[in-house]
């Protein structure tokens, strides 16, 4: 169950009859490409909203932390329901055919960008790990490069729809983001094996900082993809 | 002829718009039958003249066989998956024609043919590469929604492709029609007090409902032949492509250009049909070398490159074996009995020519039934070269002709006819001749109708070629049984 624009709970269906009627009163073109805004919108917001939680975590502030999840786990149907929509419109209306395959592909990779960030939280809620606050600096340092990787990949993304020739700057900034990531995770694991605390622990606190990594390892996946569909949508 | 046209042709415009998916194929076929006709209709007595001198199929029979012929011909080559000129499909069944009935090729015409079809495809080539740069650095700058992007080229292939189905239609109609001009059984049908279809409209519009019905019934083959398998062109690329075959041919097929460039004393372009096959595919080629010629399929490339030269032959042997059928089996006269007579007044004709008329000694006094029999004769003085030996024949050829001007009026061929022009036709109205310049040389009192002895400029030649044309138009209408020839 969704909101529509109307704030009404409604299932996916009756969103794509609602873009229906939204398309035969704007142009469809203009309505699919705000559908793709939104969606990336959705994917901006959803990891800022991350590093907010991931943050409320380490401050203790469960019942914030808790409310940040729920907008996640919203923004995530709402990107699902969006990229169907894109999906059917693209397909039904036989719109840019020639890019179609590549524009899906990128779609429902950045989707699992937030899949992976609501996982990541999620697992936070269950298992309520508890991470020593010597760790903070080493665990906000890793959430901010993840962060700032998605961030960029939705700069790449839109200008992939709008001005390609700045789409390989955008997945430059990715890489170095992810790259970032990874050296800080490793540092982070590093210090965590270097802790007097019960292995199982250790175990644990490992889990969820290679789950952050994962986040940045995601966008750069799609910046894979991206730089290829580039060079195709280049003269 | 009209049926192939629509199914070659329109495959070679629309093609690749249709299979990048940007165009259904019921809107390609609409749009391409929709501006094919109005080409046609409209623009539609465009470059005729040249297919004429090549070869005159002057009976009904000969020409339904020769349109058969080329059609069977783009069908066979169609069907193994290759692109083929219809230009150059008629031209090998006339000079099958030719064979058959024993008349001389004119040589110089089919050079300048040839020459036309590689300047065409040059030219396409060139125009695509140009346009590639231009268009290339706009695209790849353009800070344009890629949906938006998508829906304006969607627009410009509707518009371009509208364009270059004009110009197809413009360009290409005379070869389906233009042999039945003359021999048209259509009346003039008055609507109203203002609009009246004339008679020739009315053939050019059935000349285009044939194309149409090409386009319904096999267009959509071709099309997936020309847009998929031979080379793969994205959206934007075969944007470019269109617009370069849909500027060539236009190039080619506006006597309103032709006309502009006359009146500001440019070079003009002859204005001959091309071929839509030979356009688009040097269209893509110009581009694939723009793009640095790493992704053409030079195996492919040779494959059309071969069927260009394979289609004119198959279609003239094709054309020769049907003309022996259709004649021999269902006693359809597939030409007109003709005959050459080097009688007092040819040779005195001859003589004012301005040939030596020594050199005609053998054939004094003779009355010959084909060209080849004359060439042979006259060959053999070594004096004379082909070309020469073409114009003597010509002036010697007995064509009984018979001013019908009601004829005329009645058909709505009077058309094409200036009013001065018009005024002669009815003086001299039921006179007979017996050779066709006699009927040039009784028309010549009329300012209108004479030839520019040494045309210079481009304007004199253009007045010559539209003149000669006109006079076509006035030997066929009025061509009349030769009574005195043998069965």
């Amino acid at each position: 169950m969704t909101k529509n624009s109307l704030g009404i709970y409604c299932n996916i269906d009756e969103i794509v009859i609602e873009g229906e009627i939204m398309a035969l009163l704007l142009k469809t073109t203009r309505f699919v490409e705000s559908q793709i805004d939104t969606f990336l919108d959705i994917v901006s917001d959803s990891a800022t909203t991350f590093q907010l939680a991931v943050e409320d975590y380490l401050e203790g502030r469960t019942q914030q932390f808790e409310e940040r999840l729920t907008q996640i786990c919203d923004y995530e149907h709402r990107a699902d329901d969006l990229r169907v929509s894109i999906e059917r419109f693209l397909y039904e209306r036989t719109l840019i055919p020639e890019n179609r395959g590549d524009v899906l592909a990128i779609l429902e990779n950045t989707d699992e960008v937030i899949d992976n960030i609501k996982d990541s939280l999620l697992q936070f809620s269950i298992e309520l790990p508890h991470i020593p606050s010597e760790l903070n600096d080493l665990w906000m340092q890793t959430t901010r490069a993840s962060v700032a990787a998605v961030e960029q990949l939705v700069y790449a993304v839109r200008s992939f729809f709008r001005d390609l020739s700045a789409v390989n700057n955008y997945i430059h900034k990715v890489y170095f983001f992810e790259r970032e990531a990874d050296h800080i995770g490793e540092r982070l694991r590093r210090q965590i094996f270097g802790m007097e605390i019960e292995l199982s622990r250790k175990s644990q606190l490992r889990f969820f900082a290679i789950h952050i990594e994962k986040i940045s390892d995601a966008a750069q996946n799609v910046c894979d993809r991206l730089s290829i569909y580039t060079i195709k949508r280049q003269l | 002829m009209g049926w192939s046209l629509g199914a070659n042709d329109t495959g070679n415009i629309f093609g690749a718009a249709v299979e990048t998916r940007m165009l259904k194929f019921k809107k390609a076929a609409l749009i391409a039958a929709i501006f094919i006709t109005l080409g046609a209709v409209f623009e539609g007595s465009g470059p005729s003249n040249t297919l004429g001198r090549l070869g005159s199929v002057d009976a009904l029979g000969g020409a339904f066989t020769v349109a058969l012929a080329a059609a069977l011909t783009i069908t066979l080559i169609v069907r193994i998956g290759i692109p083929v000129s219809t230009s150059q499909t008629i031209v090998g069944a006339i000079i099958g024609w030719n064979l058959f009935t024993g008349r001389l090729t004119d040589y110089s015409s089919l050079i300048t043919i040839a020459s036309s079809w590689v300047m065409a495809f040059v030219l396409s080539a060139s125009i695509a590469a140009i346009l590639f740069h231009l268009v290339k650095p706009i695209i790849n700058r353009s800070r344009t929604h890629l949906l938006v992007q998508d829906l304006m080229i969607r627009y410009a292939l509707i518009v371009v492709g509208a364009f270059g189905a004009y110009s197809l239609g413009a360009n290409n109609i005379a070869n389906v029609v233009g042999v039945f001009v003359p021999v048209s059984p259509f009346k003039d049908l008055v609507l109203s007090s203002k609009i009246t279809i004339s008679g020739l409209q009315q053939l050019y519009l059935l000349g285009a409902l044939s194309i149409v019905v090409g386009i319904y019934t096999y267009s959509h083959k071709v099309m997936r032949t020309v847009g998929k398998d031979l080379f793969h062109l994205s959206p934007i690329t075969a944007l470019v492509a269109l617009s370069a075959e849909a500027i060539v041919l236009f190039i080619f097929a506006s006597r309103g250009l032709y006309n502009i460039l006359l009146n500001s004393g440019l070079p003009t372009i002859p204005l001959v049909p091309v071929s839509s096959t030979q356009v688009i595919v040097g269209a893509v080629v110009g581009i694939g070398l723009a793009k640095g010629g790493k992704n053409i399929r030079y195996n492919i490339l040779g494959r059309i490159s071969l069927a260009w030269i394979a289609a004119p032959v198959l279609a003239a042997l094709i054309s020769f074996i049907l003309l022996f059928i259709i004649q021999n089996v269902f006693e359809q006269k597939v030409y007109q009995d003709t005959r050459y007579i080097f009688d007092r007044k040819s040779i005195t004709k001859i003589s004012e020519e301005g040939f030596d008329i020594s050199c005609l000694s053998t054939v004094n006094g003779r009355t010959f039934t084909t060209e080849r029999e004359i060439y042979q004769e006259l060959s053999a003085q070594r004096s004379l070269g082909r070309d020469e030996i073409i114009r003597i024949i010509r002036l010697a050829e007995i064509h009984r002709l018979k001013v019908d001007y009601d004829k005329l009026m009645a058909t709505g061929m009077d058309k094409s006819f200036s009013t001065a022009q018009l005024a002669r036709l009815e003086a001299i109205n039921e006179r007979t001749y017996n050779h066709k310049w006699q009927l040039d040389a009784d028309l010549a009192q009329e300012q209108e109708f004479e030839y520019y002895e040494e045309a210079a400029s481009e304007r004199e030649k253009n007045h010559n070629q539209i003149l000669e044309g006109k006079l076509n138009i006035l030997y066929r209408a009025f061509a009349i049984e030769d009574k005195s020839k043998k069965r």
